[in-house]
C-alpha cells in the first residue's frame, strides 16, 4: 500500500509538525462550535474557513478542513439529543430517537455513542480512502477526456438525483452553478462570453467569493429572517459518558460494519453528502433490526448506524475528490477549490507529484477522528454554554468575517459583489425549494465538463459515438444516462402500480 | 408550490431565452462547428426545460395540501419572520462596498456590526463595545497576521 515510503514518512512528520498540528487543533475547536449551533452548517463552516486557508501551506489548508468537517458532523449530534434540532443536516435523520432517549434520561448514552461510533466511522472511512484512492488513481491514471466528461457529468447527475424534493430544482440550481462557469473567456477561442465589457468578469466568477456568498451570506440572511428560538438544555454529566458503549459496539458490531460501508460508498459516490449517508444507513438498519418499532422513538441501534455512516462518508467524499476532482459533496467542492488556490491540481497525478501531501491527509482523517474522543467529551462538557452562545452576536460576526474574507483572496472589491449577489440568489433559491449545493458544484464541474467536451469533440473530429465507444467512457456514460432516466422510471412503475389497484409507496 | 414556483420557473425560462440570444454573437469555430456557443446553448435549452418541468410538478402538486407543521420538542418559537433584516444585510454589503475606501475597514466594518447587531436586538451599549472589540479583532487576524491589505481609509493605520 505505501510505494513511496519517503514520501510516506514526509507526510506523518508535515501533519506532526507543531504549525499544522496546531491548526488541526484549531480548526477542530472550530467545527466543534459551529457544528452545535443549530442552522450553522458545516459547508458554512468550510467557506469561512477558505479565506484562511489561502495562507497556510498545502497540507495545513486540507487538513483544516479534514479536522473541522469531522468534528461539525459530530457535534450537530449534540443539539439534536439535547434539544431536538439538528446542529448540521447530517443529524437530522436520528434526532428523533436521541431526543426521545434523552427524555428518558439516556442522554449521557446517547451523547457517548455519537462519539465512539462516529469516530470508528471516521476511521472506517479513513481505511477505505487510504486503500481506493490509491487503487483508483492507477486506473484515472488511463483515463483521457472522454471518461473525464463522463466523470464530471455523473458527478452533476448524482447532485441532482439525490437533491432534496423536486429534482427538476436542482437540475436548475446546477445549471445555473454551470452558467456561472461559462462566464469569462472561453477555452476554445478565448472569446469573452456573458462578461458586457466588464474586465472583472474576463477572468470568470471567482470561486471562493460566490461559494461563501451561496453558502455563507444566504445563511446569514435566513437567520436573521427567521423567528427568534428560544430552548431548554437538558444538562449532561460527562462522567461515565462511555460507559455501556463497550457492550453497544459488540452488540451492534455488524451494524457497524454495514454502516461503515454504506457511509463510505454514499461518499464515494459523486454529489451525494454525510446526510443522505445518514438517512440511508438508517432505512437499512429499521430494516434490518429485530425491534423497528422502536425507531423515531428512541432506538440507539438507529443512532449506532445512522451515527456510523455519516462520519465514514466524510473520508468517503474525498476518494473521487482526490483521485478525479469530482467533488463526492458540498464539503470537497471546497476542497477542490482549495486545491486550485494552492496551486494543485487534484486527480491522479497529485498521487504522483505530491504523495506526502495525500499520506498527510490520509493521516489527517486518523488523528481528527482520534481527537474527537477527548474534543466531542469536551463539547457534550460545555454543550449547554455552547447553545446559549446569542445567535444574535454571532451571525453579525459571521457577515463580517465573510465579507473579509471574500476581500482577502484577491484583494479586490468585486469579490465582495460577487459574494453579496450570490448570497442573494441563494437566500431566495434555498426560500423557494431550490438545492443551492448543486450550484456549486456545477460553478466546479463546469470547467471540468466544457474543456473535456470540448477537446474530445476536437480531437474525434465531432464524432459523438467516441464517448460509447472506449469501454470505461460507455459505462460511465451508461450509468449517467441510466440516473438521468431514473425518476422517470420510476414514475412509470407508480402510475402503473396504481392503474392496478396496488397502494402507491 | 405555489405562485413564486411560475415566477422561479419564469425567471429561469428568460434566464435560458437571455443566454440563447446572447449565445448568437459567439464566434463559430472553423468547419462551421459551434465553439464558445455550443455549453451555454446547452444550458439555455436545459434552462427552459426543467422550469416548465417545475411548472408542471407545480399545477400537479397544488392540489395536495401541505403537511402539519410538528412544532414539539422544547423549543419555543418567538416572533414572526423578518424578512427586512435578509434586505439589511444586502444594503450593509453594498454600504461596506460604498464607504469602506473612505471611511476605513475599522469605522465602516464596525458599524456594518453595530448596526445588525441593533437589529437583532442587541443592547446597543453592549453591540457597540462587542462590534469594536469584533472589528478590531478582525482587523488584526486579517491586516496584521495574514496581511491583507484592508483599506485604511482616512484613519492613518
Amino acid at each position: 500500500m505505501v510505494r513511496n515510503m519517503d514520501a510516506f514518512v514526509h507526510g506523518i512528520f508535515m501533519l506532526l509538525s507543531l504549525k499544522t498540528f496546531l491548526t488541526i487543533v484549531a480548526c477542530s475547536l472550530y467545527g466543534l462550535f459551529v457544528g452545535s449551533i443549530p442552522g450553522l452548517s458545516a459547508t458554512l463552516a468550510a467557506s469561512l474557513l477558505v479565506p484562511f486557508t489561502f495562507f497556510m501551506d498545502p497540507l495545513a489548508a486540507l487538513v483544516s478542513i479534514v479536522s473541522m468537517s469531522a468534528m461539525a458532523i459530530f457535534a450537530g449530534d449534540i443539539p439534536a439529543a439535547l434539544i431536538r434540532i439538528p446542529g448540521t443536516p447530517s443529524s437530522a435523520a436520528y434526532t428523533y430517537d436521541s431526543y426521545a432517549l434523552t427524555q428518558q434520561g439516556k442522554s449521557q448514552l446517547v451523547l457517548g455513542t455519537d462519539i465512539i461510533f462516529s469516530a470508528i466511522g471516521g476511521l472506517m472511512g479513513a481505511a477505505v480512502l487510504m486503500t481506493a484512492a490509491p487503487l483508483l488513481a492507477e486506473v484515472a491514471m488511463k483515463f483521457s477526456t472522454f471518461e473525464y466528461f463522463w466523470l464530471a457529468a455523473l458527478g452533476l447527475s448524482a447532485t441532482v438525483m439525490v437533491s432534496a424534493g423536486s429534482q427538476a430544482k436542482g437540475a436548475i440550481a446546477m445549471c445555473l452553478g454551470l452558467f456561472l462557469s461559462t462566464i469569462g473567456v472561453d477555452i476554445t477561442l478565448g472569446f469573452p462570453r456573458f462578461t458586457f465589457g466588464n474586465v472583472d468578469l474576463l477572468n470568470g466568477v471567482s470561486f471562493i467569493p460566490a461559494m461563501i456568498g451561496v453558502f455563507g451570506i444566504s445563511e446569514v440572511m435566513r437567520n436573521v429572517s427567521q423567528r427568534r428560538m428560544d430552548f431548554a438544555i437538558t444538562k449532561v454529566k460527562t462522567r461515565g459518558m462511555f460507559a455501556g458503549v463497550g457492550k453497544l459496539i459488540k452488540k451492534y458490531q455488524w451494524n457497524m460494519c454495514r454502516s461503515g460501508v454504506i457511509g463510505t460508498i454514499i461518499g464515494v459516490l459523486p454529489g451525494a453528502g454525510a446526510d443522505i449517508a445518514a438517512w440511508i444507513a438508517y432505512a437499512a438498519s429499521k430494516r434490518a433490526s429485530k425491534e423497528p418499532e422502536l425507531y423515531g422513538k428512541g432506538s440507539i441501534e438507529a443512532i449506532v448506524d445512522a451515527g456510523t455512516a455519516n462520519n465514514a462518508c466524510l473520508a468517503g467524499d474525498w476518494v473521487p475528490a482526490l483521485v478525479f476532482g469530482i467533488p463526492g459533496d458540498s464539503i470537497t467542492a471546497v476542497v477542490i477549490g482549495v486545491i486550485f488556490m494552492k496551486g494543485l491540481r487534484p486527480g491522479p497525478m497529485i498521487f504522483e507529484q505530491q504523495p506526502e501531501i495525500i499520506y498527510g491527509v490520509y493521516f489527517a482523517f486518523i488523528v481528527a477522528n482520534l481527537l474527537m474522543v477527548p474534543f466531542g467529551w469536551l463539547a457534550v462538557k460545555v454543550s449547554s454554554q455552547m447553545l446559549r452562545v446569542p445567535k444574535n452576536i454571532l451571525i453579525p460576526i459571521i457577515l463580517m468575517f465573510a465579507i473579509t474574507g471574500a476581500f482577502a483572496i484577491n484583494n479586490d472589491v468585486f469579490d465582495i459583489i460577487t459574494l453579496g449577489v450570490l448570497g442573494i440568489v441563494g437566500f431566495f433559491m434555498e426560500k423557494n425549494g431550490y438545492p443551492v449545493a448543486p450550484i456549486v458544484l456545477g460553478l466546479v464541474l463546469g470547467p471540468i465538463l466544457e474543456q473535456n467536451f470540448m477537446t474530445s469533440m476536437i480531437k474525434s473530429d465531432w464524432d459523438l459515438t467516441l464517448f460509447f465507444v472506449r469501454p470505461i467512457s460507455a459505462l460511465l456514460g451508461g450509468i449517467t444516462v441510466a440516473m438521468w432516466g431514473f425518476p422517470f422510471l420510476m414514475a412509470f412503475i407508480e402510475k402503473t402500480k396504481k392503474n392496478n389497484g396496488a397502494p402507491a409507496q | 408550490m405555489g405562485k413564486n414556483d411560475y415566477i422561479g420557473a419564469g425567471i429561469f425560462i428568460a434566464l435560458g431565452v437571455f443566454i440563447w440570444a446572447v449565445s448568437f454573437q459567439f464566434p463559430v469555430l472553423t468547419g462551421g462547428h459551434p465553439g464558445p456557443s455550443l455549453f451555454p446553448r446547452v444550458l439555455g435549452t436545459l434552462f427552459i426545460l426543467f422550469s416548465l418541468i417545475v411548472i408542471l410538478q407545480g399545477r400537479r402538486k397544488s392540489k395536495t395540501p401541505p403537511p402539519a407543521e410538528d412544532e414539539g420538542g422544547n423549543v419555543i418559537i418567538i416572533g414572526k419572520e423578518n424578512y427586512f433584516n435578509a434586505v439589511l444585510v444586502i444594503i450593509l454589503i453594498a454600504a461596506f462596498i460604498a464607504l469602506a475606501g473612505h471611511l476605513g475597514f475599522i469605522i465602516t466594518g464596525g458599524a456594518v456590526l453595530f448596526i445588525l447587531m441593533w437589529k437583532l436586538h442587541v443592547r446597543p451599549l453592549a453591540g457597540l463595545i462587542i462590534s469594536a472589540i469584533v472589528i478590531c479583532l478582525i482587523y488584526s487576524v486579517f491586516a496584521k497576521g495574514l496581511r491583507v491589505p484592508l483599506p485604511h481609509g482616512f484613519l492613518w493605520w
